[in-house]
């Protein structure tokens, strides 16, 4: 008895040697020392989580990094004219929906599929399929993988839980409710102020990104199977009409005008019954130094349209750079793939950054510190439902969505939808480049 | 040794006229001449940056800016806000300016305070009137509201934008106008005034017949001045309403920015920067012969 317990005992050691030695060896971190790495960045939560723990990598790997942090419009300007003039970059943040397909074309993505196979590259417990599969196929182009999310951004229906329970509301399911609870608050007087029904984006370009789970709900669609304009379809015109009137009608003045910060600003100021834009914005809502709404805000997915709950899912990737040397995208590939870990992505949930990993926001430490959890229920419900496509699918995204903003615009302004809509789908017929 | 240096003095010596302006030469050929010579052969090329290489197409950019609505609609633009505000400023300038131009306790406080808008950073003061000129939030509206008169839509409204833009212009620029005229005010002879005084020249006279032509070299070269900043005017229109709403404030020089660093085609975009180009030009060769004609009547 004491000598089988001994052999047990023996042959468990063993078996945990190996496994142990197993895993290290799998993935030979040192590979690549001595390597120097850059990485352009964003000026974004994600970086100012990241930045302190680069060196934690550097003496993991003997790889130098180095992180270059501009704000995002500069930013996006300096990675698009430093990758055309094939400047020193192994690796960049992306939004895949925006950019991926033109940078794909310009041959600045390096697909990654051939390092997440390789199991000297990367380290089983990485797993591919702990992040939510929407994000996974918005970083892809063509079935490549051309970044991994580091940010995960949906949007969701924000309202003002105080007053719903006060005056017995309940939360629209369906865009007919959302309508009616948006008359039903517009232009009441409570605490001293005017009250409207609801805040959106207007902003021409900048309110597509709000809109397209409008677009998607009630069945609409950027192209067509063919690939032409979707626009001029029953569906796309409904869904323009629909989000015009909801803001011309219940919305505050100057639906035109509002961008994030100004439709925000409204809610924030208690001014809003309710408001649908990024669900990120929970931080801006939360915090008593800036909302008059802290503790009053409750969350929920997108109400149902003829077609369904159809949010968009967007996101912020790391990519490699197909303009570096293969040594150094491998470099930047183990960068990538320790700055994705589980610990890391935990870490960047529990730092406030919306991480694209199951694991993390299923995991008992976020729970048990987590005061909203009807925002994370419905974060995580728009992640599973969330549809990729949140741009139009084309090259030129900024002049297809200056296209749409205009007809959003009209629509807000109470101008022949149907018109509009059908002139920016020939424009846009016109203009796409794929 | 010697003789080098010798030879080398004797060279500059003999080529003064080229030799110190060099430098000044260089660098505005590097950073004017090239951009602009650059920016012309952009134009007639079609390019998406990052996209291949610029491909020669002549002057085919131009024919697609015939049909482009939203040329129309920026050159109109253009027009409409760059003709409201400058003769507002100029006006205004020269009624301060005459206002000014005399003594009274604590002139040059009034002074220093009055040039204020226009010694701030044009950014930094656009963003604050983005928030004031906001109907449901900004100051603006709750001041006129206060005060028994209903709110505007200011930006926010087609209608009433340019309007909107033209009020922050004139508030940040005409002390710019002030500040030249009242320099040329104070620089006017003293004679033609005795004159007009001993053969009882009224106040409206004296500035009618007197003040006005003395100054209108100056005016003019005020509005030059103003003119060659307002007819691209960029950051105060593109940090308050990015030429919304729709294209309602969108002047031709911000739809050529739009094009060139939003869609990034720098072909299309650059062609469109020639047409400004063309426009300013066009606009401060008249005004350069108006002045010329002023100085010599």
């Amino acid at each position: 008895m004491k000598r089988r317990s001994v052999i047990v005992v023996l042959v468990a050691l063993l078996c945990a040697g190996m496994v142990s030695t197993t895993a290290f060896a799998a993935v030979d971190w040192k590979q690549l020392r001595g390597t120097e790495i850059r990485f352009l960045m964003n000026k974004h939560p994600f970086t100012t989580f990241i930045e302190p723990r680069v060196p934690e990598f550097e003496k993991l790997t003997g790889i130098k990094v180095i992180l270059e942090a501009f704000p995002e419009d500069q930013y996006r300007h300096k990675r698009t004219v430093e990758l055309n003039a094939g400047g020193k970059i192994d690796g960049y943040m992306i939004m895949p929906g925006q950019d991926d397909l033109h940078y794909w074309k310009a041959g600045w993505l390096q697909p990654m599929d051939a390092y997440i196979a390789d199991p000297k590259l990367t380290e089983a417990d990485w797993d591919i399929k702990d992040f939510f599969a929407s994000f996974i196929k918005a970083s892809s182009v063509e079935g490549k993988q051309i970044g991994i999310v580091i940010n995960a951004e949906t949007s969701l229906l924000s309202y003002r839980k105080d007053l719903f329970t006060k005056l017995k509301v309940k939360v629209p399911q369906t865009m007919k409710e959302l309508e009616e609870t948006a008359k039903f608050f517009h232009g009441k007087e409570i605490d001293g102020k005017k009250m409207v029904g609801i805040t959106l984006r207007g902003k021409k370009a900048a309110a597509t990104s709000q809109w397209v789970g409008f677009l998607y709900s009630f069945g609409g669609s950027w192209t067509t199977a063919q690939g032409n304009s979707n626009f001029g379809s029953p569906q796309s015109i409904a869904a323009f009409k629909f989000y015009g009137d909801l803001l011309r009608n219940y919305g505050p003045e100057g639906g035109t005008m509002l961008h994030w910060a100004e439709s925000t600003s409204i809610f924030m100021e208690g001014k809003a019954a309710m408001i649908y834009d990024a669900n990120v914005f929970k931080a801006l809502y939360e915090n008593p130094k800036e909302s008059k709404v802290v503790g009053k805000v409750g969350y929920a997915t997108i109400p149902a349209g003829p077609a369904g709950r159809l949010p968009h899912v967007s996101n912020w990737s790391l990519s490699i750079s197909k303009t570096s040397t293969p040594e150094r995208q491998k470099a930047a590939w183990l960068f990538i793939q320790w700055a994705t870990n589980k610990s890391n992505c935990l870490a960047a949930l529990l730092a406030g950054v919306p991480a694209g990993r199951a694991s993390a926001w299923n995991s008992k430490e976020f729970k048990s510190k987590d005061d909203h959890p009807d925002w994370t229920a419905n974060t995580m419900k728009s992640f599973e439902i969330g549809q990729p496509q949140w741009n139009p699918p084309v090259i030129n995204v900024p002049e297809i969505r200056d296209i749409t903003g205009q007809v959003i615009v009209d629509a807000i302004e109470g101008k022949d939808v149907a018109a509009s809509a059908k002139k920016a789908a020939e424009l846009m017929d016109k203009k796409m480049e794929r | 040794m010697k003789t080098a240096f010798s030879a080398l003095s004797r060279f500059v010596d003999r080529r003064q006229a080229f030799v110190y302006p060099a430098p000044a030469v260089i660098a505005l050929f590097l950073i004017v001449i090239i951009p602009i010579g650059y920016n012309l052969y952009l134009s007639s090329a079609k390019w998406t940056i990052g996209l291949g290489q610029p491909r020669f197409i002549g002057i085919g950019n131009f024919i697609d800016l015939l049909s482009d609505e939203r040329v129309l609609n920026g050159v109109k633009v253009m027009v409409y806000f760059s003709g409201l505000s400058l003769s507002l400023e100029v006006a205004l300038g020269l009624l301060i300016a005459l206002y000014l131009n005399r003594e009274f306790k604590g002139s040059e406080i009034v002074q220093a305070i009055y040039i204020f808008p226009f010694a701030a950073t044009p950014v930094a003061v656009a963003l604050i009137w983005r928030v004031m000129l906001n109907p449901e939030i900004g100051v603006m509206n709750y001041l006129l509201k206060s005060v028994g008169l209903p709110g505007s839509l200011w930006v926010s409204s087609p209608q009433t934008v340019i309007p909107a833009l033209v009020l922050v212009d004139v508030w940040k620029w005409t002390p710019m106008i002030t500040l030249i005229v009242l320099a040329g005010l104070k620089s006017l002879p003293h004679e033609p005034y005795e004159a007009a005084q001993i053969d009882g020249a009224n106040a409206l006279q004296i500035f009618w017949y007197i003040t006005l032509p003395l100054i209108r070299p100056v005016l003019i070269a005020a509005l030059m001045l103003r003119s060659l900043d307002n007819l691209k005017e960029f950051d105060m229109i593109y940090t308050i309403t990015q030429g919304g709403p729709g294209i309602a404030s969108e002047t031709l020089y911000l739809y050529s920015y739009t094009v060139g660093f939003s869609f990034f085609k720098a072909g299309y975009g650059s062609a469109l920067m020639v047409v400004v180009f063309l426009m300013v030009l066009v606009f401060n060769v008249v005004m350069n012969r108006m002045r010329l004609s002023a100085k010599n009547t």
